[in-house]
């Protein structure tokens, strides 16, 4: 049996695939949160460089990927897609399972994807320095790698809990010459009032996003870079389906669910937007589902509203899946997927029914994680495994049902930056978070209609 | 008396947690009141339930005890035999406690077997020693660390004992700090240490007060959701702690910290609530829920503090409206949640994986078991 499928380099896409040319309903302009008017380019220019105001804007099909890019990505493009030979033995399944693996980029995501043209387009408008925020710190490693292949400084805010928990995603971008603060931190404002407010606090995407923002608007030559939730970095992510596209013609197959883990939305998108075509002009019968922790459940749980992206409410108000911008998820283990919100893009085709979305406990996740590690090897990142857990039940369903189903899974990343999670897990320390729907519903029942 | 028995003193305070079902805090020098508050014998009860489980290995267990209500009137009704070594004055009262104990030391006992409450442990402790002692858990406050999670519990440890198959430990005598309670402060007093036999699950821990700042900050985020969702329209029963009394905080409400208390609309509805009161509010409000959290590291959130809250009231208010809220420290003390409304069939239908919020818009989901049900490991 084949288990690699590989591109050669030439094979790289050309342009990005915007899949806003494609949607079915519009998206809803993003809010000054200021003004709650309409966001402007003007609006933007402060944190954001031309180049990317223009490609959040956009709704032209596809965008160019400048030659310098696609230089860098060859570094470890085209990714591998695998054929899970013994995953599906272990599982005795009829089904297909195959992977995209991204953990081959040297940052050990896909997350370099859209920070090496981040890096780029901002280093031609003559920015010195991006401030950014990280999660579980593949973001924050993503950037400090390309800002340093591009000559830029580079500060980022780290999520507490990650900060404390990871400790060598913080050497790595020293490393790589990046500064890595431990958020909230007492370099802004913001993150002064919060320490003071929450001496314990575990952080939260939310609250570094915020003081990244707040360090970029107070600094002429610095500018905020986001790794997920905005047009742009879907749109640099679209370059994984793509390729997938074509190694899927390679192995004669066509996906009949893909699934991949769901923050504020970069690696899922990018892997599922090309094949969105697909399905509304073609009539594939494809379900594509993103996967999210119960902890965190935005698509599954959250309301479909204009929210803020951070929790002072600096970032533009977007219209989105939300759980509350005052919403602090729990510490889980998968610390990349604690965002309240998600990308608008992806918001709005979950609404219109295009793609589906599943949430998941992290004590199931890290058993699927452990199952995937002893069959295919590869140790994922805790994020990633979030898809690998209804893949799998996916794929024993099939074992019931006789269906040769073709499933695939978005592997976005390794764990090897994640092994103390894995430990809590085999110590049998990881406590199973859930979202008390029912209660948030109740008390939002009788709130004052503004 | 036969050679070879394990000798078990065994005592009843027959008033012992008559005062939780009408809304006082205790029994002590209120048994009067109690009973003419309607409150029935609970003792006896417990003290049976476990005598049946003991009753399996009765050729292995020689009995002291005392005559009538303290404790030969439950032998006799499981049909065990017994030798009676005191006899207690008409109206029984802790001087009789002590008494009995004092008996048992004198024919040999290896443990004393207990039921009562925090009041009973007291006097019992105070007299034994270096001699085991163990509670069936009966009273209205059992924050000491000398009682079984349940009668039957209770059983299987004091045989399990006897079989030199446990250790044993010491732990605290504690009970209420009456004097900081009239000043709203839940506090726990260390009155002795005893030595008491040891396995882990089927002890209940001395309760905890937990008051560090990092958990003030959940038990705050926990009462503002609280605050939040108890917007609804409905009446809520709110059971007794310092979690649950944040709630009332937020709400500029007093609660009181050892009772039950009601709240709808914001407003306090009824202060120190009753059983009876209690149901009767559910013939007057359509939507009534309940706000209950685990007792420090016991775990448990019904039957121990919050007797007012019957099997009869859990069952008509459903068990769909019982919302669990505890910081999430406290409930990585304890391994389970645990039950005891005194219906086995109750407590068996709120077994099983139960919501739990820890903070805000923030939930756990744990295990809940029966604790009847509970055995040894």
């Amino acid at each position: 049996m084949k288990i690699k499928y590989l591109l050669d380099e030439e094979e790289i896409p050309k342009k990005w695939y915007n899949v806003a040319a494609d949607m079915p309903t519009p998206l809803k302009p993003p809010l000054n949160p200021g003004t709650l008017k309409p966001l402007t380019a003007q609006d933007m220019e402060a944190i954001f460089p031309k180049a990317l105001i223009q490609q959040e804007m956009s709704t032209e099909r596809w965008i160019d990927i400048p030659e310098e890019v696609r230089e860098i990505l060859k570094l470890w493009r085209p990714t591998p897609l695998y054929r899970a030979a013994s995953l599906e033995k272990a599982l005795k399944t009829p089904a297909k399972i195959y992977y995209k693996y991204e953990g081959v980029s040297p940052a050990g995501s896909h997350k370099p994807n859209t920070a090496i043209p981040q890096a780029y387009y901002n280093m031609k408008e003559g920015i010195e320095r991006l401030a950014t925020e990280t999660g579980a710190g593949q973001w924050g490693s993503a950037l400090s790698l390309a800002t340093c292949l591009f000559g830029l400084q580079c500060t980022v805010y780290m999520v507490r809990s990650s900060f404390d928990s990871k400790p060598y995603r913080k050497s790595a971008m020293r490393v790589w010459g990046a500064e890595c603060l431990s958020s909230p931190s007492d370099r802004t404002n913001f993150g002064r009032q919060i320490r003071e407010k929450m001496p314990d606090t575990p952080g939260s995407l939310g609250i570094a996003i915020s003081e990244a923002v707040e360090d970029a608007a107070s600094h002429d030559n610095t500018n905020y870079s986001l790794g997920s939730v905005l047009n742009h970095v879907l749109l640099h992510q679209t370059i994984e389906g793509q390729e997938l596209k074509k190694q899927f013609d390679m192995t004669e197959d066509y996906p009949d669910v893909m699934f991949g883990c769901c923050g504020g939305g970069s690696n899922f998108p990018g892997m599922v937007f090309p094949f969105i075509p697909d399905k509304l002009k073609d009539k594939k019968d494809l379900r594509m589902v993103a996967c999210e922790p119960t902890a965190c459940p935005t698509l599954t749980e959250g309301l479909f509203a204009y929210d803020y992206g951070d929790t002072a409410g600096m970032a533009p108000v977007i219209m989105m899946y939300t759980l509350g911008h005052d919403f602090i998820p729990p510490g889980i283990h998968a610390g990349g997927l604690r965002y309240h919100g998600d990308a608008p893009l992806l918001s709005n085709l979950v609404h219109d029914g295009l793609i589906e979305a599943t949430a998941l406990q992290q004590t199931e996740v890290f058993e699927a994680a452990t199952l995937f590690a002893r069959t295919e090897g590869i140790i994922p990142a805790p994020e990633s495994a979030h898809a690998i857990k209804p893949a799998i039940d996916e794929a024993l369903n099939c074992r019931k049902t006789g269906e040769e189903k073709v499933i695939f899974i978005s592997l976005s990343g390794h764990g090897h930056f994640d092994l103390s999670s894995y430990d809590a897990y085999n110590d049998g320390k990881l406590v199973d978070y859930v979202y008390p729907a029912e209660l948030v519903k109740q008390s939002l029942a009788k709130l004052p209609k503004p | 008396m036969a050679a070879g028995k394990g000798r078990i003193g065994f005592l009843v305070n027959p008033i012992a947690g008559m005062g939780g079902p009408v809304g006082l805090k205790g029994t002590d020098g209120l048994a009067e009141k109690a009973i003419a508050m309607g409150a029935r014998p609970r003792a006896m009860e417990r003290a049976r339930a476990c005598l049946d489980h003991l009753s399996r290995e009765k050729d292995a267990i020689h009995f002291l005890t005392a005559s009538g209500s303290m404790g030969e009137s439950s032998l006799k009704e499981c049909g065990l035999d017994y030798e009676v070594v005191y006899s207690p004055f008409p109206v029984t009262s802790s001087m009789d406690t002590i008494g009995t104990c004092q008996a048992f030391l004198d024919k040999g006992a290896d443990l004393i077997l207990f039921c009562g409450g925090d009041g009973t442990a007291r006097d019992v402790a105070g007299i034994a020693g270096s001699t085991p002692i163990l509670g069936i858990p009966a009273g209205v406050k059992m924050h000491s660390g000398v009682f079984a999670a349940s009668p039957q519990a209770a059983a299987d440890l004091a045989m399990r004992f006897l079989k030199k198959e446990l250790n044993l430990r010491e732990t605290e005598i504690v009970d209420v700090d009456e004097e900081l309670y009239r000043a709203g402060i839940l506090q726990t007093r260390l009155y002795l240490l005893a030595k008491t036999p040891y396995l882990p699950v089927l002890v209940s821990e001395k309760k905890r007060i937990y008051s560090s700042v990092q958990e003030d900050e959940f038990k705050d985020q926990i009462a503002l959701f609280a605050s939040e969702f108890m917007r609804d329209g409905s009446a809520y029963i709110i059971g007794a702690g310092t979690t649950t009394s944040r709630i009332a905080d937020v709400l500029g409400i007093k609660k009181t910290l050892l009772g039950v208390d009601v709240v709808q609309d914001g407003r306090l509805l009824i202060r120190d609530a009753s059983e009876e009161e209690l149901l009767g509010l559910l013939d007057r409000v359509k939507s009534v829920k309940i706000i209950l959290s685990p007792i420090g590291a016991q775990g448990f959130i019904i039957g121990r503090g919050s007797q007012q809250i019957s099997a009869a009231l859990l069952r008509r208010v459903g068990l769909d409206n019982l919302i669990i809220i505890s910081t999430p420290h406290k409930l990585a003390e304890i391994p389970y949640l645990l039950v005891d409304t005194g219906d086995e069939d109750l407590d068996v239908a709120l077994a099983g994986k139960r919501q739990v919020v820890t903070g805000y818009r923030i939930a756990q989901m744990k295990e809940t078991l029966a604790a009847s049900r509970l055995k040894a490991l």
